[in-house]
């Protein structure tokens, strides 16, 4: 047995939210256990050493979404947390040139200037647009979804705050919103360029993570999701975490700690333990047992009420939404050690925009197919790739002159069909590899040696997360940001407040409003809604009843 | 020069219900239309000559408030679908009854009434927004003027009243895929295939799409039956255009509009295509929405709203094709009431979100989604011969290497073949065929791109946005000039109510 049995709250699941929720609650004062399946913390946010001397940030790789409130609230950098932003990308093009997108705006400009002139002042539209999305959007994401159906006095005071959000915007921003939150990215960005190189840069965004191609709609809302974070104040730009993304949950695990809780690694869950519709607490896999009166859950909602709660403790009803979730995993990712930096005979040398996000896709067609191999069942036959090199920023990631490299790829089904049958366990070893290799031709478009480079190579299909992480499929967004699983129907219709119908058990994880990324907002939105339950207080917004 | 109070552009079902609503309230009306025949996309074509309908086929979504307006006598007869399946185990949809057509039970039938039941409901309660203009968001939030706000909160309300589990699923799925809600509720194959068809018919959209589950609920706004018209398609025109003489309108054929005459901030009148010119104080024009702005000159609008209306999406992506058969075709396992139902062939949702795939580059599908109807097995024609209209999907507007005659062979042969193996002998008895492309339907009826609804009835292209953010309203750049046809909300179909609303619009600001 654990060195208490009894705690107040138990946290199922060391991902950044539940962390984020246990730091909440034991700064309340609560006593507070956390539990984790894997030896590590930090779910989908670790650093992980697996080739010695390199560290990958092996799910996870770059850091903007994190709520600021949140590291200010729970004083992260006091545990190590330091964020550095980086500077620009490129697409590169199979013919030896490049688009570089730099945070410093006339050089973008000149930039765009090169490949089309007029779309020098369409980026200028563009860009105003997204952000005024950002800024509207922003403040909704520590505050609970309204229950527009229920309409309790919560719920009606939420739906007030969002008409009159929505109200101030005017009847033209209104329209505008109504459309940015409905179309595709790829309509979005017709709408606005010309080229098409440009257009494929900045499509990326809209579909990462997600079962969605560049042409459906409700892709540019997504781009949101990669557009509203911030790092130390600028709007949209991105950074790394010095010592990869574990440094996020490594700096939550101290604070958690210093506020006086107790993490226990190393055995997940078996079954929350239910009594009379209420949750008592948890029987962990390796036997042991903890008591609680509140539980809150990490996992996603498909993994903690179908696989780790027992069925007759659940209305049908909400078993079949939980069923019918869509949680479809749609990328794979290759972390890769190279003995030192590749060549891109394409870029000047020390061009800032190799220390940023580089990609090979050069429209929105080439997107756009990559999308229908997906949606076939196979892997792209040529991916989407976010490939970044954060070694040349945070030298903590591999030995000196070696460099470590992270390559988000997409599209990749987690039910990879061969011979007509859609299985997860199609991903063999070989068809990993197979995996791999195309990305990694694919790559030498932009790096020709980059396959000499590679001293280890660590690839991660869907079922990796799966196995893993325990990201159901291997989404990573615990869950679809598509509408039907948003807001007020995240993550399922009527339990969009991070309640349960098992009174005492909460979920916390992305699976939660506002959804996935590493942003700890479903984690702090939920702790607000324990306190609230238990009567007390976490200094969050939108506290008032 | 002629002078009217109203000229209506185009004499398709909303320009003929928009002149038939303005002559009704005593405003003299002139119709202009470009082509030689009434009717636009219901217009009927010879072939051979045998008369087939030469686009629109069927009846969905007639608006009953046009029917009213209007006094539309029509006489159509409810036809079942039937959904084709590879293996002969046919799928017959009567209403709200699914069998296979040898009449025994679909095991997916109870699943799918409910699905379809609820669909309808919803589809019901969103057609009473298609009755008048879009809301306007720049309603104040004060009760006392809430304004066009309040159309809002009526529908907020009449959802509640469906119940609270009823108003969660509509929330839920309102903007979703049609895909993953027909999935969740049936197996993948024809029942769930002819679901998906019709959630993207003329659509550039596959049912993965999110917004197309909208898209089914609104073609079931009226219930979702498909009808016949007896006396086709022709019969329908007649009806709209007797509803607009009778009324004292004025209706002029082969009469292209070449310009709107804007003086100063206003309309003065059009001027025709032989340089002649009819003055009116207003102007309602049913062509595409870039087309009227066009029509008008881009500098009556701001340099935003001509950037809007280039920018609507008009990828038309159905195609016409029209067949005369020598005989009657038979369709094995299918009675001959059956036969002359609405026939679709859309083998499964997974089918039909493939057959999409190529359109998007420039290619059209080698397995299409066809509805096809046999008008001749309900009214024999003279002849004794019969025709085939079949709707095709997914054709592009402009394939990669051009319309080339090779190219527009390629898809008749590829809808014969289809049809052929449902109806063994159907190829040997075609006599002559023809294919309407989308870029032939543009040029034929003015559509823009040839999209059947005038642009893409994606959410981000509806309501209040559509056809463009800030010109939702009929109302169209230079005072006395109004859309008021399928660009317009509610949209596309044969249902009249956007000349409808475009009409009652202009009435209120001439009265003003």
């Amino acid at each position: 047995m654990g060195r208490h049995d009894r705690y107040d709250a138990i946290i199922a699941g060391a991902g950044h939210n539940g962390l984020t929720t246990a730091c909440y609650l034991a700064k309340a004062g609560l006593k507070v256990l956390v539990v984790e399946k894997n030896d590590w913390i930090g779910g989908a946010a670790v650093s992980r050493s697996l080739h010695p001397g390199w560290t990958y940030s092996n799910c996870s790789y770059v850091c903007s979404l994190l709520r600021r409130e949140i590291v200010r609230d729970l004083e992260l950098p006091r545990f190590g947390l330091q964020v550095i932003p980086y500077e620009g990308g490129a697409t590169f093009t199979s013919d030896g040139d490049y688009f570089a997108y730099y945070s410093d705006h006339d050089a973008l400009r000149r930039e765009i200037a090169r490949h089309e002139p007029r779309d020098v002042d369409a980026y200028d539209r563009f860009s105003q647009t997204v952000m005024r999305q950002c800024r509207f959007i922003r403040p909704f994401l520590l505050r609970t979804a309204p229950d527009p159906v229920r309409m309790r006095p919560r719920d009606i005071s939420e739906l007030a705050y969002l008409v009159r959000k929505v109200h101030g915007l005017g009847a033209r921003e209104i329209g505008e919103t109504l459309r940015f939150w409905t179309m595709s990215i790829g309509d979005f960005l017709d709408e606005h360029f010309e080229n098409d190189l440009i257009k494929a840069h900045l499509a990326g965004s809209g579909i990462i993570g997600t079962g969605l191609g560049v042409y459906s709609p409700g892709s540019a809302y997504v781009l949101l999701h990669h557009y509203m974070g911030d790092v130390d104040g600028t709007i949209g730009a991105w950074g790394f975490a010095r010592g990869g993304m574990g440094s996020i949950s490594r700096a939550l695990g101290l604070a958690f700690e210093e506020a006086g809780g107790t993490i226990v690694t190393g055995s997940g869950i078996d079954k929350f333990l239910t009594r009379g519709g209420k949750v008592t607490g948890v029987a962990l896999e390796n036997g042991d047992t903890y008591e609680a009166p509140v539980v809150a859950s990490n996992m996603d909602v498909k993994r903690t009420f179908l696989k780790h709660t027992d069925r007759d403790d659940l209305p049908g009803d909400f078993l079949r939404a939980v069923e019918r979730f869509k949680i479809r995993g749609s990328s794979g990712k290759l972390n890769i050690a190279l003995d030192r930096l590749p060549e891109f005979p394409a870029a000047p040398a020390g061009a800032p925009f190799l220390r940023g996000d580089m990609h090979c896709s050069t429209s929105l067609a080439e997107l756009e197919r990559a999308y229908d191999d997906w949606k076939d069942g196979r892997w792209s036959q040529s991916p989407y790739f976010d490939m970044l090199i954060p070694s040349q920023i945070d030298p903590t990631m591999a030995p000196p002159g070696s460099h470590m490299m992270t390559v988000f790829v997409q599209y990749a089904p987690y039910d990879l069909e061969v011979d007509g049958v859609r299985d997860a366990a199609n991903w063999t070893e070989e068809r990993r590899r197979a995996f791999a290799d195309c990305v990694l031709d694919k790559m030498s478009a932009a790096c020709p040696d980059i396959k000499e480079r590679v001293q280890h190579v660590e690839i991660r299909s869907p079922l990796e997360l799966e196995t893993e992480v325990g990201l159901t499929e291997g989404n990573i967004f615990q869950g679809e940001l598509t509408f039907d699983q948003l807001l007020f129907n995240r993550p399922v219709p009527g339990y969009a407040d991070y309640r349960s119908p098992i009174r005492g058990l909460y979920l916390v994880g992305s699976s939660a409003h506002p959804g996935g990324g590493v942003m700890a907002a479903p984690g702090a939105n939920a702790a607000r809604e324990i306190l609230i339950d238990l009567g007390r207080r976490s200094g969050l917004p939108a506290e008032a009843a | 020069m002629e002078q009217f109070d109203a000229i209506v552009i185009g004499a398709g079902h909303n320009g003929l219900t928009a002149a038939a609503v303005l002559a009704g309230k005593g405003k003299r009306v002139l119709v202009l239309e470009r082509s030689t025949s009434l009717g636009g996309m219901m217009a009927t074509g010879t072939l051979n000559g045998v008369q087939l309908p030469r686009l629109a086929h069927l009846l969905y979504n007639l608006n009953p408030v046009v029917v009213r307006d209007l006094g539309l006598k029509l006489d159509a007869k409810p036809v079942p679908t039937v959904a084709l399946s590879e293996d002969g185990r046919h799928v017959v949809m009567d209403g709200a009854e699914v069998r296979f057509a040898d009449g025994t039970a679909h095991p997916d039938a109870a699943a799918f009434v409910t699905l379809y039941q609820r669909l309808v409901r919803f589809g019901t309660l969103l057609g009473q927004l298609a009755q008048a203009a879009p809301p306007d968001l720049s309603g104040s939030l004060s009760l006392a003027q809430a304004g066009e706000l309040g159309a809002l909160a009526r529908l907020g309300l009449r959802l509640r009243l469906m119940g609270k589990a009823e108003m969660r699923e509509f929330l839920r799925i309102v903007l979703s895929n049609a895909q993953d809600l027909i999935l969740d509720e049936l197996a993948d194959g024809p029942l769930a295939g002819a679901l998906a068809a019709d959630a993207v018919r003329g659509a550039w959209a596959g049912p993965s799409a999110p917004g197309t589950v909208f898209s089914l609920i609104y073609r079931l706004a009226q219930g979702g039956g498909a009808a016949l018209p007896s006396g086709g398609m022709d019969a329908v025109v007649s009806a709209f255009v007797k509803a607009a003489e009778a009324r004292g309108a004025t209706i002029r054929t082969g009469a292209a509009v070449q310009r709107i005459v804007v003086e100063g901030d206003r309309v003065t009148g059009v001027e025709l295509a032989d340089g002649s010119r009819v003055s009116s104080a207003m102007v309602l024009s049913t062509a595409g929405a870039a087309q009227s702005m066009m029509l008008a000159g881009h500098g009556s609008y701001d340099i935003e709203a001509v950037r809007r209306l280039r920018n609507f999406r008009t990828k038309g992506t159905a195609a016409k094709v029209n067949l005369v058969l020598s005989g009657a075709p038979k369709f094995s396992g299918l009675s001959r009431e059956q036969a002359s139902g609405r026939l679709l062939i859309a083998r499964s949702v997974r089918a039909v979100e493939r057959a999409f795939n190529p359109v998007k580059y420039g290619e059209a599908s080698k397995a299409p989604v066809i509805e096809a109807v046999v008008p001749t097995l309900t009214v024999p024609d003279a002849s004794g011969k019969h025709v085939v209209s079949a709707v095709v999907q997914y054709v592009p507007y402009a394939p990669d290497g051009g319309w080339t005659d090779t190219a527009r062979q390629t898809v008749i042969d590829q809808v014969v073949a289809a049809l052929d193996r449902f109806a063994p002998g159907l190829a040997a008895m075609v006599t002559a065929s023809e294919l309407l492309t989308p870029a032939d339907i543009e040029s034929e009826t003015g559509a823009p791109g040839g999209h059947w609804h005038h642009g893409e009835m994606s959410f981000d292209q509806l309501l209040s946005v559509r056809p463009a953010n800030g010109l939702a309203h009929y109302g169209f750049g230079p005072a006395g000039l109004y859309l008021a046809g399928a660009a317009a909300h509610p949209g596309g179909d044969v249902t009249g109510a956007p000349g409808r609303n475009a009409a009652l619009k202009a009435l209120k600001e001439m009265a003003a």
